[in-house]
């Protein structure tokens, strides 16, 4: 139907490997970034930028860090939160260090730092896996957050012990900060975003995608065929904290504006790892999908009765809503283990096939 | 899919945002938090605000013939909710009240923009108390720095401190940490030792370690900073290692009826610095008693209405309500908006004859806030658990602002330099 294939003949090896081997996949994402660059900017309220739309792009790009490790290269973390941290307390001190600094260098210059954290703290996934492996991640998250609440020179001797994102111009624009409009907030979200995607999708597609893939599948026969497995996790280990650690920038300098160190505690953790696993594990649309379902969802559930006009009490309205949402985890979970972005692959397939199921 | 969900999304916001009606009310949305792991400590504060608030609709049809809209939304003390809750009501808010000192610094730099008064009463930021610096937030009727210094009055009528040693207990929390600086200050000059035993978010329920530290190092005294499940925590270790109670000081969020009952006698004799109390005959809990609690509008029940923290809550709207009659005198109009309400939270004068009209006697002690002065100092009362309930045991008693005058304005302008370019009011020539 809306996925017809027929007609669509590949006479090349090239078109064959393309990144949109069906032609409406690439029009779909054209409207998806029409609207993400231009619809969305143009008509959303500053509700929409603050609730919606600018966490659940962040939220993405942290899962999206995440599956390059757990999803792709099979290493389970559960330190995500912490490296966000440790993104977020680099920004913090380039930006106070080097007040000079352009706001966008001193976010993708973070992730430098998170990424050499992540290598030191994936070492031992030369040694263990699974499970056990799981055990020293929590170990650096654990570490890293006790280290952000002890060691005041991260947060500049600060009474509070929390960090405050200074107001930051680009060429007289402010990006980040309360004097800095939500737009620009965003478009800045959204380009880094984009960038590191298209990043993402690429490596994956790539030589190195396909040594994680052979990683995660059975590391012996890796090996046996010439992997370097060594090289293999600790790249998985450096690029996916570079991407988490960029996220964690963003999340304070783009969104939140200031952080003690507790919000870097395991329950951010766990939530980037729910939106991998949701999303899908080892696909690049899943982790969207899924900050769309635990990010944005939750947010727009507690709009609804105030919109219906239905008289209920705001706190139970938050229980409901925790209901719901974990209703819905479980319901996706079993209608499909493998995640949304699987969900997605098969109608995509079903459609194409379309009107004649096998 | 991806388009459809977003869509969807869109279309859902848009028909909120659409059918959002536009009524004649006073609309000061509270950041309540009734779930969450502070839920306890919550719930009586946000009835005693929400039943104060009824009980003005009720009685008055409220105020200055509008009714006020004390809409709560949920937060569980989270400060990802509070900020949404935050972008969701500033709209049409003429207040905020953010509810968690981790909320406040998220939200603080914001109202300065969007220009909305936040009303923390007793919480957040000490150096909030510099109006002319913080333009748009209030921390009246006391802060946390006040709060440190009338304990150490307390402690110091008791006989001089120097060479004591004072363990500061409190929580590994911006909030904990807030009074650290002025305590280091008042260690250093009345030469006691301070020994700050910080207790983290995690370790709040089991506070062995830190009691066994509190054993070993034996302080004269045990001042805490304590919130939510950390109180009961600490309130039941101490008992547990024999500390004697008459030395334990907890500021007021930990003063809590529930966290003593859970010890009932063994607790006798802590206490807990407080700028409200529960005067049961007032004839304002009276009114509650009549328009609010009998006419089935409230969720409480009596023995939280006879706590600390609902008579608080109580307290609290009544300082907002205030603040909205002292704007609508000034601007003569009932509808005031934010900038309007800010000046009458500005010109809040707590008189005793004005909180006996008020039929607040005893709940609250006398103060005033100016352009310079959003805090009030309003000084407080040394409250002690007789067993069954809290007592006054001190008269009112005032904090030595002099002594941290120059903290103040030396923090807040920091803080205004950090964040630049920060509007400050020029205009204000009042003094703090």
């Amino acid at each position: 139907m809306l996925y017809r294939t027929a007609g669509q003949f590949k006479t090349s090896y090239t078109a064959d490997q393309a990144l949109f081997p069906v032609r409406q996949d690439a029009i779909l994402l054209g409207v998806i970034l029409v609207f993400a660059y231009l619809i969305f900017p143009l008509t959303a309220s500053e509700f929409a930028f603050q609730t919606l739309l600018i966490p659940i792009l962040i939220y993405a790009l942290a899962a999206m860090g995440l599956n390059i490790l757990t999803g792709y290269a099979g290493q389970l973390s559960l330190g995500t939160g912490a490296f966000m941290g440790v993104g977020a307390y680099a920004c913090y001190k380039l930006i106070t260090i080097f007040p000079w600094m352009n706001p966008i260098v001193a976010i993708l210059l973070s992730g430098v730092f998170s990424a050499g954290v992540g290598v030191v703290f994936g070492i031992p996934s030369l040694r263990i896996k699974g499970f056990y492996l799981a055990i020293a991640t929590l170990a650096a998250q654990f570490f890293l957050v006790w280290l952000f609440e002890k060691w005041a020179w991260l947060y500049n001797y600060n009474a509070s012990g929390a960090i405050q994102v200074p107001n930051l111009d680009i060429f007289g624009l402010y990006v980040s900060g309360p004097q800095a409009a939500s737009v620009t907030q965003y478009y800045l979200v959204l380009g880094v975003v984009t960038l590191m995607s298209i990043l993402c999708i690429n490596l994956t597609r790539g030589n190195l995608g396909r040594t994680w893939k052979a990683t995660r599948d059975m590391d012996i026969a890796a090996e046996l065929i010439g992997i370097n497995l060594m090289r293999s996790k600790l790249v998985a280990f450096a690029i996916s904290s570079y991407i988490v650690g960029v996220a964690g920038a963003l999340y304070v300098f783009m969104w939140k504006g200031a952080a003690e160190p507790n919000v870097f505690d395991i329950p951010l953790s766990f939530q980037v790892l729910f939106i991998a696993i949701i999303g899908g594990l080892g696909s690049i649309l899943g982790n969207y999908l899924g900050a769309i379902l635990i990010v944005g969802l939750p947010v727009v559930l507690n709009l609804v009765p105030s919109a219906l006009g239905l008289p209920i009490s705001s706190a139970m309205v938050e229980h409901l809503n925790v209901m719901i949402v974990g209703g819905l985890i479980i319901f996706f979970l079993i209608v499909e283990p493998h995640g949304l972005a699987q969900l997605w692959r098969l109608i995509r397939e079903k459609l194409i096939i379309w009107p004649f199921p096998h | 899919m991806k388009t459809i969900t977003k869509l969807a999304t869109a279309a859902v916001l848009g028909t909120t945002l659409g059918t959002a009606a536009v009524a004649q009310e006073l609309y000061v949305p509270n950041l309540a938090y009734r779930t969450g792991p502070f839920a306890a400590t919550g719930i009586p504060l946000m009835n005693g605000q929400a039943d104060y608030f009824t009980m003005l609709n009720e009685r008055d049809g409220g105020i200055g013939g509008l009714t006020v809209n004390a809409e709560e939304c949920e937060t569980g003390y989270s400060t990802e909710k509070g900020v949404e809750c935050y972008e969701k009501t500033k709209g049409k808010a003429i207040v905020t009240q953010p509810w968690s000192t981790g909320i406040t610094l998220q939200v603080l730099p914001k109202t300065n923009v969007d220009e909305i008064p936040i009303l923390a009463p007793g919480y957040g930021f000490s150096p909030m108390a510099d109006g002319t610096v913080f333009q748009w937030a209030f921390n009246m009727p006391a802060g946390y720095w006040d709060a440190a210094s009338m304990i150490v009055q307390y402690l110091e009528e008791e006989g001089s401190l120097e060479g004591k040693k004072v363990a500061f207990l409190h929580l590994d929390h911006p909030y904990g940490k807030e009074p650290l600086p002025l305590l280091e200050t008042l260690s250093e000059n009345k030469g006691f030792e301070l020994l700050p035993i910080p207790v983290g978010l995690k370790e709040m329920q089991n506070q062995s370690a830190q009691w066994l530290q509190i054993r070993r190092e034996r302080p004269d005294y045990v001042v805490m900073w304590g919130w939510g499940a950390m109180n009961a925590g600490a309130i039941t270790e101490a008992v547990k290692t024999k500390f004697p109670m008459e030395n334990f000081i907890g500021v007021w969020w930990a003063g809590h009826d529930a966290d003593l009952r859970l010890v009932g006698e063994d607790g006798k004799g802590y206490k807990s610095i407080s700028w409200s109390f529960p005067n049961l005959e007032a004839p304002v809990m009276q009114d509650i008693r009549e328009h609010v609690i009998d006419a089935g509008l409230s969720n409480t029940n009596p023995e939280e209405s006879s706590g600390v923290f609902y008579s608080r809550g109580i307290v609290i709207s009544a300082i907002l309500a205030e603040g909205i009659r002292t704007a609508q005198e000034e601007y003569g109009t009932a509808e005031i908006d934010a900038a309007q309400l800010r000046w009458g939270l500005e010109n809040i004068n707590m008189t005793e004859e004005r909180i006996t009209e008020l039929g607040l006697d005893g709940m609250v002690p006398p103060f005033s806030t100016s352009c310079a002065n959003h805090t009030g100092h309003s000084g407080g009362w040394m409250l002690e658990w007789d067993g069954e309930q809290f007592v006054k045991v001190s008269d009112l008693m005032n904090a030595n602002t002099d002594t941290y005058q120059d903290l103040i304005s030396a923090k807040a302008t920091e803080y205004a330099d950090e964040n630049a370019p920060w509007p400050t009011n020029e205009e204000c020539s009042a003094t703090n």
